[in-house]
């Protein structure tokens, strides 16, 4: 059974000037990249054939970047594609919150508190989560990811920060 | 040929000890594990588990750190296919289809067919490592700056035909990697550039960073969407290794990809990484019914694991000939020979002979251990796809954000897997493709950094690229590549087979 | 029946007192050190010669000092990063780090924006040992000794290749040196590190280089490279039968790529000179500085073991290189 990597097409898209919006939105959103990176790389100087500078790849690479965002665009207004797709925020807010939550809470209190934290809080990202059962298995996951990666792996991360004390 | 023969008898003689074997079975087994958890990788294991070799004798560390080395091949493979996130670049590939064949039920026997061509591509490449190191080494030498450069265009190449969708969005995504892959100090100045100021971004984005928040953390959120609009689907589980069929499929891919992998991974300067990419365009361009491919044709997982790993080994051949790392892993054993007293350079063949046999021997032990490791693991690892997705994700997003957080212990490096997760997401849901933009950041560093190297040597002549033979052959190589991809014919094929998906 | 309110009070004192009576005489202030296990942070990737001698180094310091001397490679900006991370952890001794001639010499000519002052910082604890630098060539190179090569390369500057392993490195700041020396402009080729420049040096695709000894010793054994001097007083044991620079008649030319352990400003005296002392019976002890010899290390430099030994050496450094990178080329 062949799950859709992307989500399922939208009905046809109306007759207009745009008749891909998925398309124009790529293409502009290219466009906007590329902006960023000119900017971005405009201090940098991009030297001469016998010696390249730091700039010269920056800017050519945006400048492509641009280009593609420019043919996406007028295409959009040739080729009949998709409309703009349902964009549901909930799972993408709770676990880029979750994550988030993770990296703050990480190197401030440690693993004990941040691995619940992203457990508890990506599972709210999910309509089947069941409450008492998630908590349950943040705690459990936690504690297997502790033993796993400080005490048989060895990695540096702190466990439990404790008044000046790190576990 | 008797005199090979007697060497890997030598060889083999040193690798049998019990030592020795306990050794290589630890590494393997470490390594699989590293592989297995996202982010974690060889090299932090390696740096971790130097001070504990101290106190074994110098052939016997190498065994076991090698055997980190390998091992994590096989494992980066196995979340490759499982949960779309690649534990190491070389795995990148093996996500296309493998993963797909997983959400199919078929992710036995994508692990399966991994672990089975990752061994005879392992065992081939021991032999080659054995019989041609010091030839080998003649050829990888005259690979200069202009055929690295040339080798990397022909990787980009190869890129392009990785798409399964609008060349134009696999060509953007493409320069966004390369454009990504410019963050950070640069080599010969020694300025920042691109990097809005911002300080962890000083070195640059790491490839753990980037995958993880790509592949890993855009592939829950994808899932987590799908699954608001579809019933629960239950995954059927079908076979757990290969068929007869299955293997005979994968018989020429497997033996192409060992020889590209091979080949490839002997360059210094880390051809090994293209030696899946390169696999997979050429049995895509081999293929009668090339619309498979991204959709769970087995032979775009039989033919980069074979590369894959045939590389990791050939890859010890610039090492254990000349003395001279080709990667950072590699590095790291010359400092750990280094402070076991053995100084790695071209005298170590005949000065040290049982080490560098016995390392050699050890090594196609070593994949026979992983191989026996592997196959029974398979079941085992279908039945954790069993776990509800609901439990799943949220496991995966712990175990990715701590092997995030132990690449650097950096907290920063987590909020931006966060954002390129949703920048991930983003990109989905505007129909591109992150693996192309994966494969472009890789590349993108080392070809700017051999196209200025090429150009400075040249004093600025462009014509380097094209008088140098194999630089030449390269750039080649690579039109035709992209004009197959490009050329109309072509083209309507792909589209055809987009529009009927 | 409870007892009276002073019987329990002068139970809870007696108990007290009996447990205070146990833990024995009054602790000092400032309980011994090591208590647990010290971080050596080395700037740079492991397997290198910095990181090697560090590690050899650490090993025998951990059985002196009975705690544990944990290695934590922090790579990046030619050392820099390391150092900087070390100069802001808390002074309390459970952070140190192995800085060198780049680090803690060089550094401020070639980053203008550093973020530390290598004299003013740090607490210098020790010189751990140096590794001397060898002027090295491609094997096919037209010259027959360093007079030929000086020669050579003085005429001919324009049009060599010259290989270093990034701004900062020590083999780029120990070539911007040379060629200072000889007002050679070569062009100088970048890599990512020593392998891929050694590597390329091997192949004949760029001509010459300056690099650790460490990093050379096998190379110039087989054959593979051509050595030329070493930039010593006398000659390594490591590479016998290669002249110093003295001997070939570029006396000038003296400059060796020491690694040295520094504590973050305000580590307490006492602490600084416990690490000194395990430092240097490290360095005396027979084994482990065999092994350091054997790859190549100058333990020559017996002043900069102390304290105030290394702060002059840094001093002196910091002034040498500024000089040297501001007239000899920097950058580019």
């Amino acid at each position: 059974m062949d799950l859709p990597s992307s989500p399922p097409p939208s009905p046809p898209a109306r007759r207009g000037i745009v008749r891909s919006p998925r398309d124009l939105l790529a293409g502009v959103c290219l466009l906007v990249l590329a902006g960023l990176a000119l900017a971005a790389g405009a201090p940098l100087d991009p030297g001469s054939l016998r010696s390249v500078g730091p700039g010269l790849l920056p800017r050519v690479t945006a400048a492509g970047v641009g280009a593609a965002g420019l043919v996406l665009v007028l295409l959009s207004m040739l080729k009949a594609g998709e409309g703009l797709g349902r964009w549901p925020l909930r799972g993408t807010l709770f676990v880029t919150l979750a994550i988030v939550g993770f990296a703050l809470t990480i190197r401030t209190i440690g693993l004990a508190v941040a691995g619940p934290v992203v457990v508890i809080l990506s599972g709210l990202a999910s309509e089947e989560t069941r409450p008492r059962e998630l908590v349950v298995f943040a705690v459990g996951m936690t504690a297997l990811c502790i033993g796993l990666f400080r005490y048989l792996l060895g990695l540096p991360i702190p466990v439990l920060r404790v008044g000046g004390i790190v576990l | 040929m008797g005199l090979l023969l007697e060497n890997l008898a030598l060889g083999f003689s040193v690798a049998f000890s019990m030592q020795n074997l306990g050794l290589a079975l630890v590494g393997c087994l470490v390594g699989t594990l590293v592989g297995v958890l996202p982010g974690v990788g060889p090299i932090a294991t390696i740096t971790m588990l130097l001070p504990i070799t101290f106190g074994l004798e110098p052939t016997g560390a190498i065994i076991m750190l090698a055997g980190i080395y390998y091992g994590a091949q096989y494992g980066g493979s196995t979340t490759a296919i499982l949960v779309n996130i690649p534990g190491e670049v070389t795995a990148v590939v093996t996500t296309l289809d493998g993963h797909q064949m997983a959400r199919q039920g078929r992710a036995g026997v994508a692990l399966g067919i991994a672990a089975i061509g990752s061994f005879a591509a392992g065992t081939f490449a021991t032999l080659v490592v054995a019989a041609l190191a010091v030839p080998l080494t003649r050829l990888a030498l005259r690979f200069g700056a202009a055929e690295y450069f040339s080798l990397m265009v022909a990787g980009l190449a190869f890129a392009v035909v990785l798409a399964r969708g609008s060349i134009v969005k696999a060509i953007a995504m493409i320069l966004t990697g390369i454009l990504l892959s410019t963050v950070g100090t640069d080599l010969e100045t020694g300025v920042e550039r691109m990097t809005l100021g911002f300080a962890p971004l000083s070195d640059g984005l790491d490839f753990a960073v980037l995958a993880m928040g790509l592949f890993g953390f855009a592939e829950v959120l994808r899932n987590l969407d799908a699954s608001q609009h579809r019933d629960a689907v239950d995954r059927p589980i079908g076979r757990l290794l290969p068929s007869r069929a299955d293997l005979a499929r994968s018989a020429g891919p497997i033996a192409r990809g060992t020889l590209v992998g091979a080949f490839l991974g002997i360059l210094p300067g880390n051809g090994a990484v293209l030696g899946p990419f390169a696999s997979y365009a050429l049995e895509k361009r081999l293929a009668r019914d090339p619309g498979r491919f991204g959709h769970g044709a087995i032979e775009g997982v039989a033919g980069p694991e074979s590369a894959n790993n045939a590389g990791a080994q050939t890859s010890f051949v610039p090492l254990l000939s000349l003395g001279i790392p080709p990667n950072a892993v590699m590095a790291l054993m010359v400092g750990a020979m280094t402070i076991h007293g053995i100084v790695p350079g071209p005298l170590v063949m005949t000065r040290n002979a049982p080490l560098f046999w016995g390392v050699i021997a050890s090594m196609w032990i070593g994949n026979l251990m992983l191989l026996v490791i592997n196959l029974p693991l398979v079941g085992l690892w279908v039945r954790l796809l069993t776990v509800p997705y609901r439990l799943m994700f949220p496991a995966i997003l712990l175990f990715s954000s701590i092997g995030i957080y132990s690449v650097n212990n950096s907290a920063a490096d987590v909020l931006m897997a966060a954002g390129l997760g949703v920048a991930g997401w983003a990109l989905a849901k505007l129909d591109f493709e992150p693996a192309p933009l994966l494969l472009g950041y890789v590349l993108g560093r080392l070809m700017e950094e051999n196209l200025r190297r090429a150009l400075a040597l040249a004093r600025g002549s462009l014509g380097t690229f094209v008088q140098r033979p194999i630089s030449a052959g390269l750039i080649l190589v690579a039109a035709i590549v992209l004009a197959a991809a490009l050329l109309p014919g072509v083209r309507r094929r792909r589209d055809e087979v987009f529009t009927a998906d | 029946m409870r007892p009276a309110l002073p019987i329990l009070a002068a139970r809870a004192l007696g108990a007290a007192a009996a447990l205070l009576a146990l833990a024995g005489p009054a602790a000092p202030a400032r309980a011994a050190y090591p208590e647990r296990p010290i971080t050596l942070i080395v700037p740079f990737a492991a397997g290198g010669p910095t990181d090697v001698v560090s590690r050899i180094v650490a090993e025998h310091m951990s059985r002196t000092l009975g705690q544990q001397i944990v290695v934590e490679n922090v790579a990046g900006a030619g050392g820099t990063t390391g150092i900087l991370r070390g100069a802001q952890s808390p002074p309390d001794g459970y952070t140190i780090m192995m800085g060198h001639m780049g680090t803690h010499g060089a550094a401020p000519a070639v980053y203008p924006d550093l973020k530390y002052d290598p004299v003013k910082d740090f607490e210098p604890i020790g010189l751990a040992a140096g590794t001397p630098i060898v002027i090295v060539a491609r094997k096919d190179f037209p010259a027959k000794d360093l007079k030929e090569f000086v020669a050579y390369v003085k005429a001919n500057s324009e049009k060599l290749n010259e290989a270093h392993a990034g701004p900062g490195s020590v083999s780029f700041t120990t070539c911007a040196f040379l060629n200072s020396l000889l007002g050679a402009k070569p062009t100088r080729v970048a890599y990512r590190g020593t392998g891929p420049a050694l590597n390329d040096l091997v192949a004949g695709q760029v001509d010459y280089m300056c690099d650790q000894i460490v990093n050379l010793v096998p190379q110039v054994q087989a054959g593979t490279i051509r050595a030329y001097a070493v930039a010593l007083p006398q000659r390594s044991p490591a590479l016998p039968d290669v002249p110093t620079t003295k001997e070939g008649g570029l006396p000038e030319y003296q400059v060796s790529a020491w690694n040295a352990m520094f504590a973050p400003k305000g580590t307490p005296p006492a602490v600084t000179r416990r690490l000194n002392e395990a430092l240097l019976a490290a360095l005396e002890d027979p084994a482990t500085s065999k092994r350091l010899t054997d790859l190549g290390g100058d333990l020559s430099n017996k002043e900069a073991r102390t304290p105030a030994g290394l702060r002059k050496l840094v001093e002196s450094e910091v002034a040498r290189w500024k000089k040297v990178l501001a007239d000899g080329g920097a950058a580019k």
